[in-house]
């Protein structure tokens, strides 16, 4: 494009780095390259994150704890059936009930979910609202109803849409509950699957199954809304200030001028938190009418067992993989096919890892079936489908292994399309200690009753970036302190303070003297927190923002030190002349010789560079033993090695991946949405009984980041949030797999199922 | 076996029968029982019922007396939140399962959501609030903040409440008894490691403080 500019740039990995062209939009900085690497102040080194010491003292303040003067509280109610008709809503006896100051009821006839909105409530506190609640008279019809994935899929169950109503495009082959097929994410695959098969000389299928996973952030969502006059403010917990701002202008009617909404901290979300209210819910909007209405600022926040129902939750999925491959391993055709429930919504799909990975592989086809159930809507969940796809795949692939009487390891080796996950197989391999592996037929005893094994498993991301429409806004102050601004909001990944690192760096002076102003849509716009966006798509423009405030800074102080504003160099908290650095004066007293009050940069983002590579790689490896007398798995260690682009603090990346870890070893092993398929209620909404991993489950966890000059952007940094949980469920059941000897293609592997896979072993032994 | 009739539009609907306040009259029953002299004004023979209305109570939190008026049936976690401004112990299970609202009472970590208010007169509260401040952090304080054991940090406050409660009784804590210690508590970021090397590195600092640093 026109004022364009091309840099030339040293990519990719440390050890095998690659000399290439870079065109950049005009004005944008030269990228951080692998050059670049060896000469970081800040960025790659160890930082605790800025807003710790409030989070420990307890002084950190989230939604859920903010306290507004003649507050009042609100409680949603939720439908308690999964499928009928609302006859009545009667709301006298509420509204009647002292202390109740404004009541709101559904419009909607219809229920297809149990915890779907019905009515609302506002009171002066939360037990009056609670009890407010209790007198809320709601008469339904039920009609029949289908919850299990299986069951909805069969002839004659009972329909959650009628075809006129369905969700599911037009365009989209409909059959009962059942909608598709589409195609995936690889619209339409690669190749000729059919001839692939009639050439391979050994041939894989299975079927793997997984039910749904709720997101349980501990943080419930939720929202305190406030108006003055004709202007909102709205706390809300949410991975989307902007969003929130957007949908809810449009739900109530009003000028996006007119809404504020802010999250100065928020208690987990995990992609449940993404849109302005809740996946199966509106009760963000619903506060904010009955705020109106009562005169008086509302906190609205759900209760734990409306987070499983209406909040959304990670479809379940019953995928079938076939591969083929030829004697000595190369893969030569995959056929996906996946079934999952994403409740009374669509996007269930789970072929993305089955068309990103072993793309070597010339032939591929994907088809992804949604299946309606009276539930409530998914959410996406840290890299939606991709956890469940890369289960099925990377099973199959270690099945494909057995097959050929081959190292799972080579095989993926063999069909690896990735420099960079090449690389890894390598550093993991090593870390998890894979010669150490069960290569006999059969379990691997380690003592009496007790057998262990190893496995691994391959995962994808992509390179997603918000490249236009946001910026990020610098100030230096005469006293040489200096802010940060970015609306975007910190959903505990560090953000707040890989922002600081990328401005200390380009400032020379310490991140720890940065205040970062982050979560409030009166800052500069920010992207929404998902698709592993945040960090990657404002680095670049604080980076951008910071190097015109220190231009402007470099202007004025270039004159003292007799030099020109080219010739200086901000390093160690100092300003000084490159060629003569005895030349020098503190960034402090530099910031003191300002004529004005302060520096204020503002960045646009520039577009996405042509990446060097348009995917993330990770591989994870995991030890587990197994208690062949109780089937109990317990994970004895888990090995994730990830590119992110430059890590910019491994401190707190390395954190994330590890939770990446836990929760999608929570996912394996523990995690199960149970619904009654006799009433059609889930009986397991709380986190007692939904289990979920504690501190007894531990194990070790080891992240290994492989710091990648990816080129995407000024900074070479690229999203870590979600790529991690990709391998980890298959992870844990291969290693189970070379454990017992044999199979659990079914998740949770509860000890009542690893048992189960022994005896049928037995049997046919 | 003979089936109670069922209930009554009225009797279903009556806020008074609901799960909570069952658990909730029950517990003012047992308070009533134990400290008479709360029983304002009840007639003989009823002594075992406060409210409905708002009652006064004064707690000892972190070191102060306070004076509150609230419901009997309020919890010690709404208490301490809404009408003394503590919200470092944070409500997210609301029924002792994931320790997000530990605070100490009497020394002991317990589940604030499932205490009642009415129940802790006359007992030392400590909140994590009174543990130790942005400016001067307890040595697990600290080390939350140097390992960086949290992510979103809404479960921090309970771990740090009921780490501190594990190191006073265990000054040398195996990473075994770190483990059980804070079993409890739940943290869907997944910090758990770092927790653990947390609580070991205050445990040291505060085995040796002269060596801190």
């Amino acid at each position: 494009m026109a004022g364009d500019t091309k840099f030339t740039v040293k990519a990719g990995l440390p050890g095998s780095p690659r000399t290439m062209d870079v065109t950049v939009a005009g004005g944008e900085l030269k990228p951080w390259d692998l050059d670049r690497l060896p000469e970081f102040r800040e960025v790659g080194k160890r930082h605790p994150r800025l807003e710790g010491p409030q989070k420990v003292t307890g002084r950190a303040k989230y939604t859920q704890d903010v306290q507004l003067p003649g507050m009042l509280h609100g409680r949603m109610i939720g439908a308690t059936i999964p499928a009928g008709e609302i006859v009545s809503i009667d709301i006298s006896k509420a509204e009647a009930l002292p202390g109740v100051r404004a009541v709101w009821k559904a419009d909607s006839k219809l229920i297809r979910f149990a915890g779907q909105d019905i009515a609302a409530v506002v009171a002066v506190s939360p037990d009056v609202a609670r009890d407010a609640a209790r007198l809320v008279r709601v008469v339904t019809k039920s009609r029949p109803f289908t919850v299990e994935l299986k069951d909805a899929m069969k002839a004659g169950a009972p329909l959650v849409f009628s075809e006129a109503e369905s969700p599911a495009g037009r365009d989209v082959q409909k059959n009962g509950n059942v909608v598709g097929p589409k195609k995936g994410r690889r619209e339409g695959g690669r190749g000729d699957v059919d001839k692939g098969f009639a050439e391979a000389e050994t041939t894989v299928e299975r079927t793997y199954y997984l039910p749904v996973h709720t997101h349980c952030a501990l943080e419930t969502h939720g929202v305190v809304a406030s108006w003055e006059d004709d202007q909102l403010t709205v706390y809300a917990s949410t991975q989307g200030v902007f969003a929130v701002r957007e949908g809810l202008a449009e739900a109530l009617g009003i000028d996006r001028k007119n809404v504020r909404v802010i999250t100065e901290h928020m208690g987990g979300g995990f992609g449940a938190k993404l849109g302005p209210s809740a996946s199966g819910s509106s009760f963000a909007v619903v506060a904010c009418r009955l705020a109106k209405k009562a005169g008086a600022p509302v906190k609205m926040m759900l209760d734990r067992a409306q987070e499983h129902l209406c909040t959304g939750n990670a479809p379940s999925a019953l995928m079938t993989v076939k591969i083929g491959s030829k004697k000595d391993g190369t893969i030569v055709a995959l056929r996906f096919t996946s079934y999952g429930s994403a409740g009374i919504a669509t996007g269930a799909g789970t072929s993305g890892p089955a068309g990103a990975l072993y793309k070597n592989n010339p032939n591929f086809t994907a088809d992804e079936y949604d299946v309606f159930t009276n539930a409530g809507p998914a959410a996406p969940l840290r890299a939606p489908g991709h956890p469940q796809g890369a289960f099925a795949l990377e099973s199959a692939i270690d099945e494909l292994a057995e097959a050929l009487a081959m190292d799972p390891l080579e095989l993926r080796r063999k069909n690896e399309s990735s420099p960079v996950r090449a690389a890894q197989y390598d550093v993991g391999a090593k870390a998890i200690g894979w010669e150490r592996r069960n290569t006999k037929k059969g379990p691997a005893i380690v003592s009496a009753g007790k057998v262990r094994g190893i496995g691994m498993a391959c995962g994808n991301w992509y390179v997603f970036a918000q490249d236009s429409g946001i910026s990020a806004q610098v100030k230096i102050h005469r006293d040489g302190s200096v802010e940060v601004f970015s609306g975007a909001q910190d959903i505990g990944t560090g953000f707040r303070t890989a922002m600081a690192v990328i401005a200390a760096e380009e400032l020379g002076i310490d991140p720890k003297t940065i205040a970062v102003r982050v979560g409030d849509t009166r800052f500069p716009e920010g992207p929404g927190s998902g698709g592993s966006v945040t960090t990657n798509s404002v680095a670049p423009i604080v980076r951008a923002a910071a190097n015109k405030a220190l231009a402007q800074l470099f202007e004025r102080v270039a004159p003292v030190l007799s030099a020109l504003p080219a010739e200086l160099v901000a390093r160690d908290g100092n300003i000084f002349v490159a060629s003569a650095p005895s030349r020098s004066m503190t960034f402090k007293a530099a910031a003191g010789r300002m004529q004005g009050e302060v520096i204020d940069a503002l960045a646009d983002r520039k577009r996405q560079f042509a990446t060097f590579r348009d995917d993330i790689a990770g591989v994870q490896f995991a030890e587990v033993e197994v208690d062949t007398g109780t089937g109990e798995v317990r994970i004895l260690k888990m090995v994730s090695v990830n590119d992110c682009g430059f890590p910019v603090n491994p401190l707190t990346a390395e954190n994330q991946v590890i939770g990446a870890m836990i929760q999608g070893a929570s996912w394996a092993l523990l995690e199960n949405r149970i619904i009654d398929k006799n009433v059609g209620l889930m009986v397991n909404p709380n986190l007692e009984s939904y289990k979920i991993f504690s501190p007894s489950d531990m194990f070790e966890a080891q992240s290994i980041l492989t710091p990648v000059a990816n080129l995407g952007n000024n900074t070479s940094t690229a999203g870590l949030g979600e790529p991690p949980l990709v391998p980890t469920l298959a992870v844990i059941a291969n290693a189970v797999a070379n454990a017992i000897g044999t199979r659990v293609r079914e998740l949770p592997i509860t000890p009542d199922r690893v048992l189960a896979a022994l005896a049928s072993a037995r049997k046919k032994g | 076996m003979s089936v109670p009739p069922p209930p009554s539009d009225d009797d279903a609907l009556d806020p008074k029968l609901t799960r909570r306040n069952f658990l909730k009259t029950a517990g003012v029953g047992a308070v009533a029982t134990s400290v008479v002299g709360l029983a304002v004004g009840a007639p003989a023979g009823k002594a075992a019922v406060l409210g409905p209305g708002a009652v006064p109570l004064s707690l000892d939190v972190n070191g102060a007396v306070k004076k509150i008026s609230v419901e009997p049936r309020v919890t010690l976690l709404d208490a301490l939140r809404d009408n003394l401004g503590l919200t470092g112990a944070k409500p997210a299970c609301d029924r002792g399962a994931c320790g997000a609202c530990t605070v100490l009472v009497d020394g002991e970590p317990i589940a604030s959501c499932m205490m009642l208010a009415a129940d802790v007169e006359g007992r030392k509260i400590t909140t994590v609030e009174g543990l130790g401040t942005p400016e001067a952090m307890t040595p697990l304080q600290a080390a939350f903040v140097e390992c960086d054991a949290l992510q979103c940090g809404f479960c921090t406050p309970g771990f740090v409440v009921a780490g501190t409660a594990l190191l006073k009784r265990n000054p040398d804590p195996s990473l075994a008894e770190i483990k059980e210690g804070l079993a409890g508590n739940l943290c869907r970021c997944g910090t758990y490691g770092r927790i653990f090397e947390a609580v070991s590195k205050a445990a040291k600092a505060q085995r040796s403080p002269a060596k801190k640093g």
